[in-house]
């Protein structure tokens, strides 16, 4: 696989430079640079740049396709790499496997198929701490205080409960390592609109106690009224790179990503 | 709730469901014709209580076997034609072994090794038996298991997990030239002649109502064994680390790599478990009919696949329901028809059930 990047920018590229991407490097937990990623032969991402600064809350938004997805799966070791660097509490861990990146303090929430239908919800709890040696209690208490639900149903199989309670579920799985950085791959997908406010209200706990978040959201204008910053993403690019607040008041992405 | 409801009722059922109607009803009539001979004598309360005992004991084999079938089937994704013949390996691997402690300085080494091959030494003048020989049955036993956890063992490395990745249809061939590779490698060693392996095993005469249903032994010793067996793998699944890694992974393979569990490490152990229960279900097998042959695992396959397919491939609950029920309905159908149809009548009763419930009776591909 050529590593090929002379593909035609799309027309607004041309004054949205990489350059207003300011350098973090010096408070980074999170530092992706000039990422080229995909499945396959198939490249997805290109000269993708992120940070994610200790317990700060970042989300990407942009249009279907953009490959939003892909930087998070890309982090977590699921892509075929191609080129450039992730660094994680300044361990270069790009390529590594999963299984590996999961020892270093990064939790994974994937946006279906997140939870062991056929497993209770204790079973998939004690599967997020696989592996340790064994289940932590402590860290066990701290999700059922989270998500109180999850100990009242603690011997239902997770297949049988609604959708909301297994992304909880799902949540709740990852936080049992105490991850300093959590991936959330559009927590709000499929869930009933009364239901979305809740899950970002729970989203803004996590990362009010410390943990970095990494969210992927469709649901662009409220992920960004939540979060600390966010990036938009097009065409496997960086576009806007911008305090969440700021992205939303931004007239050019208002227009393009955000429907006016 | 009148008449004329419970009739729309009944009516609405008839209509979506006919198929379960007709399996109700040629029950019913079965059922009636059996009262019928019971009562006027044209069977007899004893037979019928030996046909049932012989179907539970043909179960437990089936379900036993099904097992390891079963969880190479949710873990791997594939279904093992290779299984039959680790039955049959670990058949003769346990048997040598039993030959050699019941007769050792009785007959020639090699005679024994080769679990007399060409009637070179018989296991009834040998005196094997539970009761008789239980140090040799029982290192058999044993025997059966290691040898076929370590022959699984081999075969994966060398080729299963090269294409491990590969899809269903690709792996499902290639087991079958590794079952055609094994069963003839075993007929060179072993020959292929059918040998008696037993001597007539103690029992004990239960009397129903007419006559006495016998149990023997080897019966006895099945029940016992597999019965903990099946206890063992339902304790390991629900309880430990591995048997719930082993659900998570049969339940979504991607979720559980993300979660940290080692998967390949996970397949060894589905590997070593299935193939210890699949090596002593051989030995068992063997045990109970008391005959040993190179074609009895390939043979019994057939009847592993229905009883499997039947409980909802991929369940080792299902497996084990299965497998009784294929034994009871091979055992017992000859009350109906003739013998020689008894085993079409299994597959028959395969095809009904999941013509009328597709999904299996335990559903899905969950180990659990």
């Amino acid at each position: 696989m050529s590593t090929d990047t002379e593909r035609d920018p799309p027309a607004y590229d041309a004054d949205v430079s990489k350059e207003t991407i300011p350098d973090r490097e010096d408070q980074a937990l999170l530092e992706v640079r000039d990422l080229d990623a995909g499945y396959g032969d198939l490249q997805i991402l290109t000269d993708v740049d992120l940070d994610v600064a200790d317990g700060e809350y970042v989300t990407i938004v942009g249009p279907n396709g953009a490959g939003k997805s892909t930087v998070m799966k890309s982090v977590f070791g699921l892509t075929s790499h191609m080129g450039g660097t992730v660094i994680f509490e300044g361990e270069d861990i790009t390529g590594r496997r999963p299984e590996e990146i999961i020892h270093e303090g990064i939790g994974y929430v994937p946006q279906n198929d997140n939870v062991f239908a056929s497993l209770t919800v204790r079973e998939n709890l004690e599967m997020g701490a696989y592996i340790l040696d064994s289940v932590p209690q402590d860290a066990l208490d701290a999700v059922f205080e989270r998500f109180p639900i999850l100990e009242e149903r603690q011997s239902q199989k997770a297949g049988t409960m609604s959708g909301g309670q297994q992304q909880m579920l799902a949540m709740g799985r990852a936080l049992m390592l105490d991850p300093s950085l959590l991936l959330l791959d559009e927590p709000s997908a499929g869930l009933a609109p009364d239901l979305v406010d809740d899950m970002f209200d729970r989203i803004d706990a996590i990362n009010d106690d410390g943990t970095a978040v990494l969210m992927v959201e469709q649901n662009a204008k409220e992920a960004l009224r939540r979060c600390d910053r966010g990036y938009v993403l097009a065409n496997g690019r960086n576009r806007y790179m911008d305090d969440g607040d700021a992205l939303l008041t931004d007239e050019q992405v208002r227009r393009d990503f955000l429907g006016g | 709730m009148g008449i004329a409801e419970t009739y729309t009722r009944g009516r609405q059922f008839a209509i979506t469901r006919p198929g379960s109607v007709l399996v109700a009803l040629v029950g019913a009539v079965l059922l009636f014709d059996l009262v019928a001979g019971l009562a006027t004598g044209r069977h007899s309360f004893s037979g019928i209580g030996s046909l049932v005992w012989d179907g539970l004991m043909r179960g437990l084999v089936v379900g036993l076997a099904g097992i390891g079938l079963s969880m190479t089937y949710s873990i791997l994704n594939f279904a093992n034609f290779a299984h039959g013949d680790y039955i049959t390996a670990g058949a003769f691997s346990g048997w040598a072994t039993t030959y050699l402690v019941a007769g050792f300085g009785r007959a020639d080494v090699g005679a024994l090794l080769l679990v007399g091959a060409g009637g070179s030494v018989f296991g009834g003048t040998l005196g094997i038996g539970v009761t008789t020989t239980p140090v040799a049955v029982v290192a058999g036993i044993l025997v059966a298991g290691i040898a076929t956890v370590a022959l699984a063992l081999l075969v994966d490395r060398t080729t299963f997990r090269p294409i491990r990745d590969a899809d269903g249809i690709t792996l499902l061939i290639t087991s079958v030239g590794v079952a055609f590779a094994l069963r003839y490698l075993m007929q060179f060693v072993f020959g292929s002649d059918v040998r008696g392996t037993t001597s007539q095993p103690p029992a004990m005469a239960l009397y129903l109502v007419d006559g006495a249903v016998r149990i023997n032994a080897h019966d006895v010793a099945l029940v016992v064994v597999a019965g903990a067996l099946m206890l063992g793998v339902h304790l390991l699944l629900q309880l430990t680390k591995l048997g719930k890694a082993m659900r998570a992974m049969a339940d979504n393979e991607d979720l559980a790599q993300i979660t940290g569990i080692p998967t390949e490490r996970v397949v060894r152990a589905v590997w070593v478990i299935g193939g210890g229960l699949t090596g002593v279900a051989g030995y068992m097998f063997i045990l109970w009919k008391g005959t040993l042959g190179f074609n009895d695992g390939w043979l019994l396959l057939l009847l592993i696949f229905a009883a499997v397919i039947l409980g909802g491939i991929g369940s080792i609950y299902g497996a084990i329901v299965g497998g009784l029920a294929i034994g009871l309905t091979a055992s017992v159908s000859i009350v109906w028809i003739p013998s020689a149809f008894a085993r079409a009548a299994a597959f028959l009763v395969m095809i009904v059930l999941l013509l009328v419930k597709p999904e299996g009776l335990f559903s899905g591909r969950s180990t659990a």
